[in-house]
Parts: structure tokens; C-alpha cells; sequence
């Protein structure tokens, strides 16, 4: 073995377990976080499991033969139905109908299912029944969230195994923003646009954590540059101080807005262009109004840059308590879990479907916003994003507050977080 | 005529530590006065309150007639300060770091370039004022920090240990920078030391400072006299009952 390595490495490890701030980071916050993510996830599973086994299925009988009866009667021994005769989907839909059972998948038995079915057993294998789907597509859901669709097409699978091999199809259409659009698999679609969910709380989650060590080493590096005692002593507001490092940083989190925009702009293309080779020409995101709009878009933008505000402010104000870079990013360290929860979890989640207190948690974590209202601006829930917006407004200004309360004080030089040790000995010489 | 300084009674308490238990002294305009005690008498805790970084817990003190609490903007319009661990930003020229200093503690109708240029003239630096200050010594970065305290004239200058660490040559070359320069334009100092003998070549009055108190004042040659010692750090030896 290499000579002194043992001793050196013990001693290096004996400096690290001594330092609580890596312990805490880099053991004890792990240990927190993946089981919270875990019951998180956990809890999405057991929702989406829940609600596939609860879902109503609406189902619309348009033919009335015998098979389709037999069908129906399978259909209603294994999922819960509610059954109506002789109304077309776009009724339904003028009527409210799905609303008003409580259900987002309409099933259509077309006129003529019977006749084909019995055509098919009869030995002309080439003519089979066709069912319609109608998925309401809400463009909030999770990973989770295809399950419901998928239960239909399961017990479809039964019938033909207990009747003929391929007797019934099913032909899958979307329900988007209250029109049908006939062809799109809503399942399909929101396997494509999870892409997008994924992405967007990835890259916010990688911008905010980079960001927020930039701006801790702004004030940290003044003092461990030994600088920020000769500039609090210059004839400047120290206000102005303060605002000189957080504008460099709003610029800087202005940038990285636009950036992000810009890249999940092209992302979306791509993924239009990905679902129009998987389901068939003639689906086009844009029409189908699954893209934010130029609205959606500068709302987008303002609550990324808004929440990157926030999140460099509280570095700034956290990185005036340590003494040194090292010190003020291992402080930062601590704000990660309240990005990385958000960031993960919601992809996994649907917000709306969560209890009220686990919704109030999310919705009272700034860096949940921008999340929030990427899934928003989609389905055109404008009003969640301006709360959004407001609230992570309000949290920075709080926060600004506290940072020039900070600068103008002598607690900018004597503030210092510890870990149980007198800090009185260290201000006095 | 204003007194520079008028200190009065000065306490500061850390917590369970008194860093300053009552101390009091004042300095005349033009004066170079020196405060001197070992690590951690309370020296730095006394100028950073001269320096509106921190607030006394009781008692006043006045800069040329300002009261440091009350008026602090005022107070750092005349004065400026040369911290004991003082650094520079390490990706600016000497220069650059010269110019936002000056930028920063302009006065009406003053110039940048002749404030600057003066700057210059003072840390000795030449055309290394060019270069980053990542590539400078410890010696050079401490000439380029006075040079910034004093480029200005502030009517005080608080200097902290001005040459502490230095090699002597660079010590030295503070120490006449110091002396010519504020003779030269007529600035008073207020200057804080443990180098005792850097203290009686600079200063025209000192105060012996120990574990928060002044303990004594006057002008070095005639404390020499009075305690019959060849220097100050006899002086303050016998003072405090070590010799």
C-alpha cells in the first residue's frame, strides 16, 4: 500500500464527519429526501390504481343488437359502467354528460357491431367490431395517469379471449379542451407529452441548484476575499450593494429564463413532429392546442424568472450567514430538497388530484410554480399561474427585505450560522 | 478646531465578552495616532466602530464632528479604511480595482484619472497595475490597498495593522509611504498595531490597549522617559506587569 496513505485518508475522513454541514448535506438530507420522494410516488401508484378500479366508464350502446349487448354485460362485470342508448359522443359531449357521471372515458358501441361480430364468428375473419374510446385528455396528470384508458383496453383483451381471437378493436380518440379529435390515442399523447413533463422540471431543477451556488459565492466570496469590510465602509448605500450583486444575478436568472424558453420551445417541436410520425399526419400539437400560446409563454417565462429571483435572492441572504464559498454552499445545500422534491415529484403527480394538506405543501414551496404552470399554460389555466407568479412576488420581496435588513446591520459581518458554537469568541479581538 | 476622533466611554459587548470596557480617547486633526496592544485587546473591534461596521453598545464617538451611530453615511464620506485581512478582487487589474475604489468613494468635482494616477504614484506599483491582482504578492496587494485608502485624502484614514506580515521590504515601504504621504497632504491617521516599534517610528501620539481597556496614552518619547525604557514594547511590558 501506498506510504501515509491510511493516515491520510483517516484524517481526511475524520475532517469530513466533522464538518455537520457535509454531514447534514450529503447524509442526513438524503436520508430525508428518497423516502419522502418514495411515499410520494408510492402515494401517485396507489391514486392512479385507485382511480383506474373506481373510474366510471361511460358507456354509449349505439347499436342495440345482441352482441353489443353481451358485450356491454361483459363490460359491466368487470369495470363500472353507466350505460346510455342511442346518444352519439358529440351529444354526449354537447350535454355534459361525461362531466356529470363523474368519468373521463366514454365508450362507444357503433351502430353495426353486432352484424360485424357475427359476420366475424361466421368465418369472414377480416371484419371485426369496432369500439370507439373517447379519453378526456386534462393534460395535468402524471406518469400515472394513462391507467384508466389502459383498463378499457385490458377487458377488451378478455372478451376476445373468451369469445375470438381479435373480434373486437378498440379505435382510440382524444377529448381535448372539450372538442373531439378523432384518431389521437390520448394515451399515446400523454406518453409524448410526459417527455415534457419530465424535461422541463429537470432542466429548472438543474438551473436552479446551479444558480443558487453562483449567487451564494457573491457575498461569501467577499468575505473570504477579505473585501466586503472595505465596501461597507465606502460612502454607498448599502442597499445599493445588496441590489448591485442581486440585479448581476437577475440578469444573469434573465438570461437563463429565455434559455430555457428557447430549448423547451424547440423540445416541444420536436415532440409535435415525434407524434404526428406516431399517430398518423394530420395531428398537429399546435392545432390541437397542446402548446402554450404567447400568452402561456411570457406567463411561463415571468414565473421562471420570478421563482430563479427568489431562489438567488434567499442564496444571497443565506451566503451573507458563512464565512467563507465553502460555507455559504453547503448553507444552499439545505434549500435543495424544497427544489428537488417539487422538480421530481410532479412529474410522477397530478397536483389536483393530491389531499389538501400535501397540495398546500406544494403550492407553498416557491420552486413548485414554474412546474405548475408548465402543465398550465398548456391546458390554458392561466389563473394558476398568475397565483403562482404573485405568491414566489411576494416570497422574494420578503426576502429582499430580510437580505437589506441584513446589509444594513452589523449582523452582515457578524451573522454567522453554527452549529452550536459561541460566536461570541471569534467577533471580539 | 473639531477634534478627528472623540471617543467617549467606548463599551462593546460580543455575547459573554467584553471586547471594549470603557474606553476613551480623542485625536487631534493631522495627528498619527496609534493604537497598540497585543491580538485580540480589542484594537480591530475599536476601529471597525470608527468605521460604522459595527455599532459600541454604549458610549459616543464623533468624527469630525459627526456621531458615528447616528451619522454613519457622513461618517464614511471622510474617512476610509484599510482592514487588517484585507483583499482585492482577484480577476481585476490593479488598476481596474483602483478605478471602482475611486468610482465608489468619489467626491464632488474630483477626478477619476487624477485619483487613480495618484494611486499609482503611492503603491509604487508601475506597470504591474496592469496585470490581475491574482498574480501579485501578499506585499504588493498590501501597497495597492494603502495606495486606496489614501488616493481619496480622506481627512481620516484607519488603518489596521498596515504592515502586519510584510517582509521588510515592503514593510518599510509602507511605513514611508505612510509617514511622507499623510505629512504631505496633511490627513490624520488613526492606526492600530502589535508592532510596537513600527508604532514609535509612525506615531505622533499611541494608547496602550489590554483586554479591552486603555490602560495608557501619550506622545512615545516621552512615555519612554516617564517608564525609563529604550522602546514602546517595554513600556507596555511594564505596564501590564510583565517586566
Amino acid at each position: 500500500m501506498l506510504k501515509g496513505f491510511t493516515i491520510i485518508l483517516l484524517k481526511e475522513l475524520k475532517e469530513l464527519m466533522r464538518d455537520p454541514k457535509i454531514l447534514v448535506g450529503m447524509i442526513v438530507l438524503p436520508l430525508i429526501m428518497f423516502p419522502v420522494l418514495g411515499l410520494v410516488m408510492g402515494y401517485a401508484v396507489q391514486s392512479a390504481q385507485t382511480e383506474a378500479q373506481t373510474a366510471t366508464l361511460l358507456v354509449t350502446n349505439n347499436d342495440g343488437g345482441n352482441w353489443s349487448k353481451v358485450f356491454v354485460g361483459y363490460l359491466n362485470r368487470t369495470l363500472k359502467i353507466v350505460l346510455i342508448e342511442n346518444v352519439s359522443p358529440q351529444v354526449v359531449l354537447d350535454q355534459g354528460l361525461l362531466a356529470k357521471n363523474n368519468s373521463t372515458t366514454l365508450v362507444e358501441v357503433p351502430s353495426g357491431f353486432s352484424q360485424n361480430l357475427t359476420v366475424h364468428i361466421d368465418g369472414t375473419w377480416n371484419v371485426i367490431g369496432l369500439v370507439n374510446v373517447y379519453g378526456v385528455f386534462s393534460g395535468g396528470g402524471g406518469i400515472f395517469s394513462g391507467m384508466s384508458g389502459n383498463t378499457v383496453a385490458t377487458v377488451v383483451g378478455g372478451f376476445n379471449r373468451a369469445v375470438a381471437p381479435d373480434l373486437v378493436q378498440i379505435s382510440q380518440s382524444s377529448i381535448i379542451k372539450g372538442q373531439i379529435e378523432y384518431g389521437v390515442d390520448s394515451i399515446a399523447l400523454s406518453g409524448l407529452l410526459l417527455s415534457q413533463a419530465i424535461a422541463l422540471p429537470i432542466t429548472i431543477m438543474i438551473m436552479l441548484t446551479y444558480a443558487m451556488q453562483i449567487a451564494a459565492t457573491s457575498v461569501a466570496m467577499e468575505k473570504e476575499e477579505k473585501t466586503l469590510e472595505t465596501l461597507l465602509t465606502v460612502p454607498v448605500d448599502r442597499f445599493a450593494i445588496l441590489m448591485g450583486k442581486v440585479s448581476s444575478t437577475i440578469i444573469v436568472a434573465g438570461v437563463a429564463a429565455v434559455t430555457v424558453l428557447i430549448g423547451y420551445n424547440y423540445m416541444i417541436g420536436s415532440i409535435s413532429t415525434g407524434l404526428t410520425s406516431s399517430l398518423g399526419s394530420g395531428v398537429n400539437l399546435v392545432a390541437l392546442g397542446l402548446v402554450p400560446n404567447v400568452l402561456g409563454y411570457i406567463l411561463l417565462g415571468v414565473s421562471l424568472f420570478f421563482t430563479l429571483l427568489s431562489a438567488l435572492a434567499l442564496a444571497v441572504v443565506m451566503s451573507a450567514f458563512s464565512e467563507n464559498v465553502r460555507g455559504a454552499q453547503a448553507l444552499v445545500g439545505y434549500v435543495y430538497p424544497l427544489i428537488f422534491i417539487p422538480s421530481l415529484a410532479l412529474v410522477y403527480l397530478d397536483v389536483n388530484t393530491l389531499p389538501l394538506v400535501l397540495k398546500a405543501v406544494f403550492y407553498a414551496i416557491p420552486y413548485s410554480h414554474p412546474i405548475l404552470a408548465s402543465k398550465a399554460v398548456v391546458t390554458g389555466d392561466y389563473a394558476t399561474v398568475l397565483f403562482g407568479i404573485i405568491y414566489v412576488a411576494l416570497f422574494t420581496v420578503i426576502i429582499m427585505y430580510i437580505a437589506s435588513r441584513l446589509f444594513a446591520t452589523e449582523k452582515i459581518l457578524t451573522a454567522k450560522f453554527r452549529f452550536g458554537k459561541s460566536k461570541a469568541k471569534e467577533n471580539s479581538e | 478646531m473639531s477634534l478627528a476622533v472623540d471617543a467617549l466611554s467606548l463599551i462593546k459587548q460580543f455575547g459573554q465578552i467584553r471586547a471594549l470596557d470603557g474606553v476613551s480617547f480623542n485625536i487631534k486633526p493631522g495627528e498619527i495616532y496609534g493604537l497598540i496592544g497585543p491580538n485580540g485587546a480589542g484594537k480591530t473591534t475599536c476601529l471597525r466602530i470608527i468605521c460604522t461596521l459595527i455599532k459600541p453598545t454604549s458610549g459616543s464617538i464623533r468624527i469630525f464632528d459627526n456621531d458615528v451611530v447616528k451619522q454613519p453615511e457622513k461618517t464614511r464620506q471622510i474617512i476610509s479604511y484599510l482592514p487588517e485581512e484585507s483583499g482585492v478582487y482577484q480577476n481585476l487589474t490593479g488598476m481596474e480595482y483602483l478605478e471602482f475604489m475611486a468610482k465608489l468613494q468619489r467626491k464632488p468635482n474630483t477626478n477619476i484619472k487624477v485619483t487613480t494616477n495618484e494611486a499609482a504614484d503611492i503603491c509604487g506599483l508601475g506597470s504591474r497595475l496592469s496585470d490581475r491582482t491574482k498574480t501579485y504578492s501578499k506585499g504588493m496587494k498590501r501597497r495597492l490597498l494603502v495606495a486606496r485608502a489614501l488616493m481619496t485624502q480622506p481627512k481620516l484614514a484607519v488603518l489596521d495593522e498596515p504592515a502586519s506580515g510584510l517582509d521588510i521590504i515592503h514593510a518599510y515601504h509602507i511605513r514611508e509611504i505612510i509617514k511622507r504621504y499623510v505629512k504631505e497632504h496633511g490627513l490624520t491617521v488613526l492606526l492600530s498595531s502589535h508592532n510596537m516599534l513600527e508604532v514609535e517610528y509612525l506615531c505622533d501620539r499611541v494608547s496602550l490597549i489590554n483586554k479591552g481597556k486603555l490602560i495608557l496614552e501619550g506622545k512615545p518619547k516621552v512615555l519612554k522617559a516617564e517608564y525609563k525604557c529604550e522602546n514602546l514594547e517595554e513600556v507596555f511590558m511594564k505596564v501590564v506587569g510583565y517586566a
